[in-house]
């Protein structure tokens, strides 16, 4: 009752302001990032590149409930295959590899969404370790294609629109992924309030249920698959077109865990959530790693438990909770008037 | 806080941030891996780079030279490129050093043309990383200089078959080939060639294979770390040793610092490498009390402590000959030829290949006052990479 | 044949280690329904015990390994009792993940501070060390130490849990930790029990199996994900499956590195996705 009164706009209002508000914040750090860290930008490029990867595993996890611990497969589907198209293919408009990133992606998260969709509870989280552990190996095992442990090189990605070089300082490759990431968020923004996503929230919360009432379950879930990897292929893509490398941990279990660990860090089941985890997970390792490189794996581990301890819900929930205190600091005054 | 001070503070903060280049610094980006599985390689190239320091003073010419680190705690092109990016955008360092692994010395490369910054490669070792730009050098070794020997070594035992076991990846392709070609070549038969995933820590299927051919001999090449270790190990308890088969290989498996942990059972085994810690001149005598004074404890100095220092070394000249300026090509051309006494023997650059000239060693491990150590009993004189100039 | 069988005795040597650090992880993740990632580290940890009594304060073989596991046991109770506790049986696996995660990068962390990032060593006592001729093959006596042990692990288990009033105790948790409790069990001291049990056997396995996976900082990370693998194969919470799960795969893994090592874990992983495929609650596991 008291949200009807603090908010009397209709719901999709609200959705479409939030939608907007989401949109000026990226598009401000991202103009805060140009200005302020003009010789970080190939750091805050890669952190763009994982946002697309952790927004992706958003989708699976926060929106349909699927805990995996393998979602790096799709963002090194995306990676190879838009690199082997640039390296053995001659292509180099970085459009065009970003495309090929994007499809790449959307069969890799089809197939393994088939896949790991079979089982439920800790066996699917074990069908994803095997699925990116699979697609590791073989990735190593086709050497001739891939380069192997010793890494695809040879991507020479041309100017973007045929003017901006991608370079050692890297503006032309930050704008590219920021504007990834407006285009991204507000494609993922409709896609979960759409009819299709509300199902997908409901197969979350109660699976028994929608099933009851109709709703084909597993072809939604793994159509949701299909588009998470879309979005992480087209990460992938991002991060070989403006790195110009792919090597076998873009598909690692160790890149699927710190993308898991940085959505639960900001939050699973919120777009916004997800992309502050990724920003602050990101630079926190980085300032950490930079100082004292030696031992801040410690750091990073306490960190995580202090957030499972004290922010269950993650970085997304923090407003929400100072709010709730000063509220309760401020109610025994309301209660007494 | 004040005004003044929440200022002074963000100020602090800025500069911290944008790094600002002091026009008598030359600063020096090394890449390694300092923390993680090998953790104790990063390690060593500081502390070699520390004692060279220690040694000869921190300025050339007036110029203070300070070396920035950054972490990259395995094979990760990736992540090699964008901290050689940020090096040399944001610390705008001259001079680039490191690379453990092979894939991150390639993924450096692509960047040094662009930025104008000659890169000094103290371990990564397939032959083909010093043709990816004309800036580059190189002070550790390659598979090839390493393995040539071994093979010769091989033939002269009397040994006529023998099975192949590499990592799968460049520098383990290149010792695969080394060998195969030398040995080949000089009469012998190579009867199985095994290349196990750079990830493998238990070998007892390995050795099983090895023992079905009927070998006798077995050349092994695996990147120095943790499973070096497993390896020598599982040859030993499955019976290999005793059952006289000889395991030859370059001296990454037998590195000084793994010693102790495989035990006597080490004892006789024959490895060909350009530096062992035991090795007896002054110039090693003076780099280990160097390394010493800077921390470095027994059983943790190895080869990539030497690279180094002697990567320091080619450093303080380069800077010397450009007089602390920006000049890439004329630091390059100043070491093309350059030769001095490291550690490990006499050495020097390559004027073509830019990669070094080093004498190799036949070992065999043997115990000196109760400490094992890998002892010289053979020098291979001034060896080139044989991998890019296959004449000697 | 030679080849068969010494394919067979490798497989049932690695497989038996799996079983025994595995075995601990299937009670927990079984019992307190927590998926424990930070398994691996208390393995570790037994292994870093083990090492530091040999190396340093000069302990035997036998008392090292008791060290060890007493050691690991009592630096992982307060952490149960002040962090595991918070998350036993959520329906949400992800903080757990979360936590367990955390706890396995700091204790790597640790490790590497106290420890230093080089291989720690655990010398076997003389009688365990070398090669034994069993006639078809020669196999490094180690193993056959190892194989035992399993062995012994496994049925001393089954008698624990079938034979005895803890056993009774524990099955009625398991099942229905409500009605044990109204029953006047103590769940949390069995829980605690159970725990310090399944790290026990954690830490007895990094110990023994450090001749196979040895013992450096990683070590928590690296083959967190294989234990975790035999657990969901067999069905967590249950001895048997476990037994079975690190006995096939271990065989899968072994005569893939004998046939085709240039594969890796393909086949392991490709084997893993069949037999989930068709079991999906594992070969042995509880609805």
């Amino acid at each position: 009752m008291a949200a009807t009164k603090m908010a009397p706009r209709s719901p999709i209002a609200r959705d479409r302001l939030v939608t907007a508000g989401g949109l000026a914040a990226i598009a401000a750090a991202g103009a805060i990032g140009l200005v302020l860290f003009p010789n970080d930008l190939g750091f805050l490029t890669r952190v763009l590149a994982t946002a697309l990867l952790v927004l992706s595993l958003d989708l699976v996890t926060g929106y349909c409930g699927v805990a995996t611990l393998g979602h790096a497969a799709l963002f090194g589907g995306g990676a190879y295959a838009s690199g082997m198209l640039a390296a053995h293919g001659g292509i180099q408009d970085p459009l065009v590899l970003l495309a090929a990133g994007l499809a790449g992606g959307l069969v890799t998260g089809l197939v393994s969404g088939l896949v790991i969709l079979r089982a439920t509870g800790l066996p699917q989280l074990v069908l994803s370790i095997a699925v990116v552990q699979l697609a590791s190996a073989l990735a190593n095992k086709l050497s001739g294609w891939t380069g192997g442990s010793d890494g695809l090189s040879g991507i020479s990605p041309g100017p973007l629109f045929g003017r901006f070089a991608f370079d050692l300082w890297g503006q032309t490759g930050y704008l590219l992924g920021v504007a990834l990431l407006l285009v991204v968020f507000a494609a993922l923004r409709a896609l979960v309030l759409s009819p299709f996503g509300l199902l997908c929230r409901g197969i979350r919360e109660d699976v028994i249920r929608v099933g009851a009432l109709g709703a084909r379950v597993r072809p939604a879930l793994v159509a949701m698959y299909g588009i998470s990897g879309a979005v992480a292929g087209l990460g992938g893509a991002l991060s070989a077109v403006t790195t110009g490398v792919v090597g076998l941990d873009s598909l690692s279990f160790e890149r699927s865990a710190s993308a898991l660990v940085m959505l639960v860090f900001g939050g699973a089941g919120s777009l916004g959530g997800a992309l502050v985890g990724t920003v602050v997970f990101q630079v926190f390792e980085h300032a950490v790693s930079a100082a004292n490189p030696f031992h801040w794996l410690t750091l990073v581990g306490l960190l995580l438990i202090a957030v499972v301890l004290f922010l269950p819900r993650g970085l997304q929930a923090l407003p929400a909770r100072l709010a709730g205190l000063v509220r309760r600091r401020a109610a025994p005054a309301r209660g007494g008037a | 806080m004040t005004p003044r001070s929440l200022l002074l503070a963000a100020a602090a903060a800025i500069s911290l941030l944008a790094g600002p280049a002091f026009a008598d610094t030359v600063k020096v980006g090394v890449i390694g891996p300092f923390s993680g599985p090998f953790g104790l390689f990063g390690k060593n190239f500081k502390q070699g780079i520390e004692a060279f320091q220690a040694k000869n003073g921190k300025a050339v010419k007036g110029h203070e030279v300070e070396f920035v680190y950054r972490d990259l705690e395995g094979v990760d092109p990736a992540k090699a490129k964008a901290l050689a990016q940020e090096l040399i955008v944001k610390e705008r360092v001259q001079y680039l050093a490191g690379a453990y692994f092979t894939p991150d010395a390639l993924a450096i490369a692509t960047v040094l043309d662009q930025g104008k910054v000659p890169f000094v490669v103290l371990n990564a070792a397939t032959s083909v990383i010093t043709e990816k730009s004309p800036l580059i050098a190189r002070t550790s070794f390659t598979m090839w200089q390493n393995t040539v020997p071994a093979a010769q070594v091989a033939l002269e035992k009397g040994v006529k078959k023998v099975v192949i076991a590499v990592s799968d990846y460049g520098p383990g392709l290149d010792a695969e080939a080394a060998f195969k070609k030398t040995f080949e070549a000089g009469g012998g038969q190579v009867v199985d060639a095994i290349r196990m995933p750079i990830r493998t820590t238990d070998f007892g299927p390995i050795m099983g294979r090895v023992k079905e051919t009927g070998a006798d001999a077995v050349f092994a090449f695996l990147p120095s770390g943790p499973p070096t270790l497993a390896f020598v190990k599982a040859f030993i308890d499955n019976g290999l040793k005793a059952a006289n088969v000889k395991l030859i290989t370059t001296g990454d498996v037998t590195a000084e610092n793994d010693l102790p942990a495989i035990g006597d059972a080490a004892l006789g085994i024959i490895s060909t490498y350009h530096y062992a810690v035991s090795h007896d001149s002054a110039a090693n005598r003076d780099f280990l009390a160097a390394m010493k004074g800077v921390g470095a404890k027994d059983g943790e100095i190895v080869m990539a402590s030497v690279a180094a220092y002697d990567g320091a070394r080619m450093i303080y000249r380069m800077i010397e000959a450009t007089d602390g300026k920006q000049e890439p090509q004329k630091a390059i051309d100043a070491i093309k030829g350059f030769a001095w006494e490291s550690p490990r023997g006499p050495v020097s650059i390559d004027p073509k290949t830019r990669h070094i000239r080093q004498n190799v060693y036949e070992r065999v491990v043997d115990k000196k006052d109760g400490i094992l150590i890998n002892r010289e009993v053979k020098t291979f004189a001034d060896q080139p990479d044989t991998g890019l100039s296959p004449t000697p | 044949m030679g080849l068969a069988l010494g394919i067979a005795t490798d497989a049932l040597a690695y497989g038996m280690v799996l079983y025994i650090i595995s075995i601990g992880l299937s009670v927990t993740m079984g019992l307190m329904r927590v998926i424990n990632l930070a398994h691996g580290a208390f393995a570790m940890i037994g292994g870093y015990l083990a090492s530091w009594g040999l190396q340093s304060l000069g302990l035997g073989y036998g008392t090292a390994i008791l060290f060890a596991v007493a050691g690991a046991v009592l630096i992982a109770l307060p952490l149960e009792r002040f962090l595991y506790r918070r998350v036993y049986g959520t329906h949400d696996p992800l903080p757990q993940v979360l936590l367990t995660i955390g706890i396995t990068f700091a204790i790597i962390g640790i490790a590497n501070s106290l420890f230093g990032p080089t291989l720690k060593p655990i010398p076997l006592p003389e009688i365990f060390r070398g090669p034994v001729d069993l006639g078809f093959r020669t196999v490094p006596a180690h193993r056959l130490v190892v194989i035992a042990a399993g062995a012994a692990v496994a049925l001393g288990l089954w008698l624990l849990v079938e034979r005895t009033d803890f056993g009774i105790r524990l099955r009625a948790a398991v099942d229905d930790a409500r009605m044990a409790s109204a029953l006047g069990i103590r769940t949390d001291v069995i829980y605690a029990a159970a725990f310090a049990l399944s790290v026990a056997l954690g830490a007895l396995g990094g110990v023994l199996g450090a001749e196979i996976l040895p013992i450096e900082p990683y070590y928590a990370l690296r083959y967190m994900v294989t234990f975790l693998v035999v657990v969901s194969v067999g069905g967590a919470g249950s001895i048997g499956g476990a037994l079975g799960a690190a006995l096939l795969l271990g065989l899968v893994d072994v005569t893939a590195k004998y046939l085709a090592p240039e594969y890796g874990e393909f086949f392991f992983y490709l084997a893993v996705i069949a037999v989930v495929a068709a079991f999906p609650r594992g070969l042995l596991g509880r609805a």
